[in-house]
């Protein structure tokens, strides 16, 4: 099944990578192709970005092969984004939950299949451990400027950061009122939401982040005393609000920023919550796969979500409305940027995917399993 | 019986290679992916390592970690089967022993609930039963009441549901069973001058019971496995049976392999005893007079009673039936699915987003080519297993049979956890497509195509077949010109089951489905976790809707080609 | 003029799952002659004919047809049945539903690879012989019993076949179509001239059908000899009971009386009974076999010395042609069969006769 440790990547084996790649940019600046993989050429433009993939090479690979944790309309959406602009690329897509999404891609590539073209995940500490093993194409896209290096992949080419979901709490206004709604993390602990709350499942990397983060915050005892209100764990956003405006569950722990928004302009009953201690914040990671079947196509992907044009797409899609962390975006659909938010998300990655067994143990059994 | 007579003049005959080439092809297909099953359930060593480096019973000694999960199980388990039976019981005898008015009619709707698959009942009554968003709660709400009435995603929940949409084989055996009671057992007690009440208790019931109990088993062993019914309504209420355990515990990150497949391997143990017990109660005891022929049984007329029983008949229809397609239907046209809805809540944008989902159109495209080929394949495959098994008296053809039943006794699920790794390492690269799909479904509808064919293949006097030998004719000969044109009819019955059985399979194609082989089922439950439960709905009766159609459609063909004669 | 035996059946054994349902059998059949297997169900007369057409598999024995071994232990030879060139007529008929009664007839002709005008030809041939000329074109699920029996005929000797085996072809029948069917079949045998081995628990059948009757019990041969050898020399008590309702008589043997050919025994109450020994030995014991048509009731003593009783009518049973009368003879109560008469009242007394040569010594 191939490594699936979280807790694989060291310090020192991050240094050493980093030290070495420090080296090549000096020797290589002479031959700055050495970063990009394959054919050295400079930088065509295609539509409104710049793209070192060819692009007719890439319609002629005429598929796109995607792997996604985001649920099935959000996937469908960033496929539709990239057809609209690409109609010669026929996609597809597996979607998953980041956890089982990755085991997937990791058996699959144990047993010689390389089918998958781009991978987009919802948790760093996986794209850490696929980055080491050497799973994503070393590509870096002349988009790539337009971020900030805390936002790429180290070295850069890797993986990017294509958008952050922010999660506050939310609320079904019909079940609580504003009087007992929570204001902050710490009113999520009331008795009286035994039984009424959901959550996220293990596999989620959001909830991986938000354990870590209130962890953090409020000490141990905090989640023991989360799982006394035997919270309902799901695998989506889009179902957790489907029962928070169903009135199913009276509130969600996980209450994703894109979601409420997208259900607020269905007539849903409702509302969100930012606690002031600030919103918990995964930040969503898109690669080019190494050995993918369609390389070219890969490439122009990256290339395409990199940009102003695809991350605009991103922003705007109701089924995504992901934050743009790209420096010259615009303000999220609602006008809110995404800067106003206080994030909250791990300083120390390493630390952070070190917890990952005690989390899994811990968030497992919580939920019976 | 006697030993094998003609089977063929030397070492290599035609009948001998079709008869052992099929065979092996059967027990590759049953075996190859138990091994890897069994392979995984002992391997204690490293999971990330293959192959295995280390093996032990561990795993088995970890179950006792989930007992609540073994609790469940059995909990459902028997209260489906009870309730299963009750309702089966009182159908069958309702519709073979009464003069309840209609009675073709209901007995023909019996099964409609099995083809509109667990699933979409278990969808409906999720959103008939919730205690807050059904619709049922909701009525009960405005009519003043507080809280709910009923809860559907408790045990019992549970069990009504798998009972209502997967308990229709209850009702087939014990009508069976019925039906073959010679009724001049019953006519001799009443001369006698015992009272209808009577008769019923000290003749009839005491007839009828070993077959009930056989029944009973049979379901039992059936419901131990059911997954979809406890995936909707269960998981989200963290009420997990063995077959969704197995399901979360493999998607989970990282995936649970070595407990998982412990698990399966202790469910498949349970299922096998208990169809082995099942099979040693029909074929040991006929204490029901079964004796070949199908005797019209004593209905009885019941008065006044029969309008109740009438209504009984129409309330089971209804839950199964019409309640649930309504419901879906009433769901698809909201914007957010209430009992009440204001105007404004209605909208035909569900439609819309359904057919423009790739997903949906390339999965119920690949579903029906799916169905078309597995039927096609199936009834050959079957139909030569079948005939080796019964007809051909070659040697060896009695294990066959329990390798071909043996799928009967895994639940899909965990069939499809040994199919994945034994089919990830074969060197032909058919893992994601459809054609690991189509070996799939082939594995697992073996028991049910083989006996469906046996059954009419059985139904043809030997008489027939021996006659065109005494004529001259050779094995080859025969059985195209005699024994696969009297087949027809019933191949033709196979086909359609075949076909219906693939194309709402869930618990095989969950596992097995790849980007380019998205099947419908599977993906109406990947709609359910992942989007609005008004598109599921949707989803779920366009994808009714087409294989109610195709049913037609294939109905309507085959008639044709079953009324002309042959020449 | 003996000629050669065209079916021989030699110490045959075939097992029925693991219990030998014909033990021993051995019989010939000569060319153009009608042998009968008969016997009760269970006897293994069934199980015979099969192992002949190659359809059961013995587990010892020989079978020869035409001098050639189709099936020997002893030589490990099991031709299959489809290549042993017999015909078979099926009890069930076996009539293929999904074909015109044209082609269920044609079917043989058709994997013997005939020509097409050649199989028209027969084939209407055939069904002129048995008069299902006209439902050439029917299908053959649409015919009654006895149709569908003329049809499995004209079937099983449209290709020449040089033997033909029957299974109970006409138990399926009423009485009335049986007794037609009978005469039938037996002209139709004798005009083909084909070698038949016909299987029957019908004794009125066998009687009337065939050149030699084998009876058969319990996997063996009892007795073998033509119809009316079986019928007046039963060797058996079986075979007396069997074939035509017999009076068993058991008693001492009375040497003193015996003279030439006859011998006469005493019963246990003192009755006297004279019968003729052809050619059997003579024990102590004796038991002698009656038919009952062969005893003779009459109001006044008839003349003569030996066999001559008074008896009592205990009742009398009318059968239309003929009536059966219970009479108590000492102790025992014997039957005799008297052509249609006014019934004798009960306690009537009468005499009753039979002649000696009548009164048949059983072997065992």
């Amino acid at each position: 099944m191939g490594d699936l440790k979280r807790g694989t990547i060291t310090r020192r084996g991050l240094l050493q990578a980093g030290t070495a790649m420090a080296v090549v940019p000096l020797a290589g600046l002479a031959a700055p192709s050495v970063l990009a993989q394959g054919v050295s050429k400079s930088p065509t433009k295609v539509l409104d970005f710049m793209t070192n993939a060819d692009v007719a090479k890439a319609e002629q690979e005429g598929q796109l092969v995607f792997y996604c944790h985001e649920n099935e309309a959000g996937t469908a959406g960033i496929m539709e984004g990239f057809r609209k602009d690409f109609p010669k690329i026929q996609t597809s897509y597996v979607r998953a939950q980041t956890g089982a999404l990755y085991s997937k891609i990791l058996a699959e590539r144990s047993a010689g299949r390389f089918d998958v073209d781009v991978l987009q995940l919802s948790d760093l500490a996986p794209a850490f451990d696929f980055q080491k093993k050497g799973g994503y194409e070393h590509y870096v896209s002349p988009e790539s400027p337009a971020y900030k290096a805390e936002n790429l992949s180290n070295p850069v080419g890797y993986f990017f950061w294509t958008g952050v979901d922010p999660a506050g709490i939310a609320y079904n206004t019909d079940k609580i009122s504003a009087a007992d709604a929570p204001k902050g993390w710490k009113d999520l602990l009331n008795p009286a939401w035994k039984g009424k709350i959901s959550c996220k499942i293990s596999a989620s990397g959001l909830q991986f982040v938000q354990w870590y983060e209130l962890r953090k915050l409020y000490g141990d005892g905090f989640w023991k005393e989360f799982a006394k209100l035997q919270p309902h764990a799901f695998d989506s956003r889009v179902q957790l609000f489907d029962r928070l405006a169903k009135g199913d569950d009276m509130l969600t722990s996980v209450g994703e920023y894109p979601a409420y928004i997208l259900f607020k302009s269905r007539g849903a009953k409702v509302q969100f919550v930012a606690p002031p201690d600030g919103l918990v914040a995964t930040p969503l990671v898109v690669g080019a796969v190494n050995k993918a079947p369609h390389p070219e196509a890969a490439k122009l992907f990256v290339d395409w979500a990199m940009s102003k044009r695809g991350q605009a797409w991103y922003q705007t899609n109701p089924n995504l409305y992901y934050g743009s962390v790209r420096t010259d975006a615009p303000p999220m659909p609602t006008g809110v940027k995404l800067s106003e938010f206080k994030l909250l998300y791990p300083s120390d990655w390493d630390e952070y995917a070190a917890q990952s067994p005690t989390f899994l143990k811990e968030w497992n059994g919580m939920l019976g399993l | 019986m006697t030993a094998a007579a003609a089977s063929g003049a030397g070492p290599v005959s035609a009948q001998k290679i079709a008869g052992y080439g099929i065979a092996a092809v059967a027990a590759v297909l049953v075996l190859y992916p138990v091994f890897y099953l069994f392979q995984a359930a002992f391997d204690t060593g490293d999971p990330q390592v293959r192959p295995p480096t280390a093996y032990g019973f561990d795993n088995f000694g970890n179950l006792f970690q989930y007992p609540q999960i073994l609790l469940n199980t059995l909990t459902v388990s028997f209260a489906a089967t009870a309730m299963a039976l009750v309702i089966g019981f009182i159908m069958a005898w309702t519709l073979a022993r009464t003069n309840v008015p209609g009675r073709r009619i209901f007995e023909q709707m019996m099964t409609v609930p099995y083809y509109l698959t667990p699933l979409l009942g278990a969808l409906a009554w999720s959103m008939l039963g919730s205690p807050e968003s059904g619709f049922i709660n909701q009525a009960w709400r405005a009519l003043g009441a507080s809280g709910h009435i009923i809860d559907i995603n408790t045990p019992y929940g549970i069990a009504w549901v798998m009972a209502l949409f997967e308990g229709s084989v209850a009702f087939v055996m014990i009508a069976a069973v019925m039906k073959s009671m010679d009724p001049s057992l019953e006519e001799a007690s009443q001369i006698m001058g015992a009272s209808r009440l009577r008769t019923m208790l000290r003749i009839t019931l005491p007839l009828v019971i070993p077959g009930v109990l056989g029944a009973a088993i049979f379901v039992f062993a059936e419901m131990l496995g059911s997954f979809a019914v406890a995936l909707v309504l269960g998981t989200p209420n963290r009420y997990y049976v063995i077959t969704t355990a197995i399901y979360q515990l493999i998607q989970q990150y990282p995936p649970r392999i070595q407990v998982s497949a412990a698990m399966g391997v202790s469910l498949f143990a349970v299922m096998f005893v208990m169809l082995f017990i099942y099979r040693r109660i029909v074929a040991g005891g006929s204490y029901v007079t079964i004796t070949g022929k199908a005797f019209r049984p004593r209905v009885a007329d019941v008065k006044g009673l029969r309008w109740v029983l009438f209504g009984v008949c129409v309330l089971y229809l209804l839950a199964s039936v019409f309640l649930p397609v309504a419901t879906l239907l009433y769901a698809s046209v909201q914007k957010i699915a209430v009992a009440f809805p204001a105007l404004d809540n209605f909208t035909l944008n569900n439609f819309r987003a359904a057919m423009a989902m790739n997903a949906a159109r390339s999965a119920l495209g690949n579903s029906l080519i799916l169905g078309f080929s597995t039927a096609t394949i199936g009834i050959v495959l079957m139909g030569l297993l079948a005939w080796l098994i019964y007809r051909s008296r070659l040697p060896g053809a009695g294990l066959i049979e329990y390798v071909v039943m043996f799928p009967q006794a895994v639940p899909r699920l965990v069939f499809a956890f040994g199919m994945m790794w034994a089919w990830l390492v074969f060197p032909i690269p058919i893992y994601g497509t459809l054609w690991l799909l189509l070996i799939a479904y082939l594995t697992v509808f073996l028991p049910l195509g083989v006996r469906t064919i046996a059954g009419v293949m059985l139904q043809i006097d030997k008489s027939l077949e021996e006659c065109a030998q005494m004529c001259g004719a050779s094995w080859a000969f025969r059985t195209r010109t005699i024994t696969v044109p009297l087949l027809i009819p019933g191949l033709i019955a196979a086909w359609l089951l075949l076909f219906i059985a693939s194309v709402r399979e869930l618990g095989a194609s969950i596992l097995l489905m790849g980007p380019h082989s998205k099947v419908i089922t599977p993906s109406i439950v990947e709609s359910w976790f992942g989007t609005a439960s008004e598109l599921t709905a949707t989803l779920a009766l366009i994808q009714t809707l087409v294989v109610a159609a195709a049913v037609i459609v294939m109905v309507l063909v085959t008639r044709r080609l079953a009324a002309e004669p042959l020449n | 003029m003996p000629s050669q035996p065209h079916i021989e059946v030699e110490n045959l054994e075939v097992l029925y799952g693991t219990v030998l349902a014909v033990r021993g059998v051995s019989f010939n059949v000569l060319p153009g002659e009608q042998l009968t297997l008969l016997g009760p169900s269970g006897c293994g007369k069934t199980t015979t004919l099969r192992a002949v057409a190659g359809l059961e598999q013995p587990a010892a024995g020989e079978i020869r047809i035409g001098g050639q071994p189709v099936f020997s232990s002893g030589r490990k030879v099991n031709m299959p049945a489809e290549k042993r060139g017999l015909s078979m007529v099926f009890q069930s008929y076996a009539i293929w539903p999904h074909m015109t009664v044209f082609e269920n007839v044609a079917y043989g002709l058709r994997v013997r690879r005939t020509p097409t005008g050649e199989i028209a030809e027969k084939v209407h041939r055939a069904l002129d012989m048995v008069q299902m000329r006209q439902f050439a074109d029917r299908r053959a699920s649409q015919l009654s019993g006895g149709q569908q029996q003329r049809v499995a005929l004209a079937r099983a000797f449209v290709f020449q076949p040089s033997v033909l085996l029957f299974d109970e072809p006409l138990s399926n029948l009423d009485a009335k179509l049986r007794a037609d069917m009978r005469i039938e079949l037996r002209e139709l045998q004798h005009r083909l001239g084909i070698t038949s081995l016909y299987v029957t628990h019908d004794l009125e059948e066998a009687l009337a059908m065939s050149d030699r009757i084998v009876v058969m019990r319990d996997g063996l041969v009892e007795q073998t000899g033509t119809p009316d050898e079986i019928y007046s020399l039963p060797r058996s008590a079986f075979v007396a009971d069997f074939i035509g309702s017999a009076n068993l008589i058991r008693g001492r043997a009375r040497p003193d009386l015996a003279s030439g050919d006859l011998v006469a025994l005493e019963t246990a109450d003192g009755q006297v009974i004279y019968g003729a020994t052809y050619g059997r030995p003579a024990a102590a014991d004796l038991t002698f076999s009656v038919r009952t048509v062969h005893l003779q009731i009459s109001p006044q003593r008839p003349p003569g010395e030996k066999n001559v009783w008074p008896v009592r009518v205990e009742k009398t049973v009318f059968q239309g042609d003929f009536s059966q009368v219970h009479v108590a003879w000492g102790i025992q109560r014997l039957i005799a069969r008297c052509a249609a008469m006014e019934p004798i009242p009960p306690g009537r007394e009468v005499f009753m006769t039979v002649e000696p040569r009548r009164v048949v010594l059983l072997g065992d």
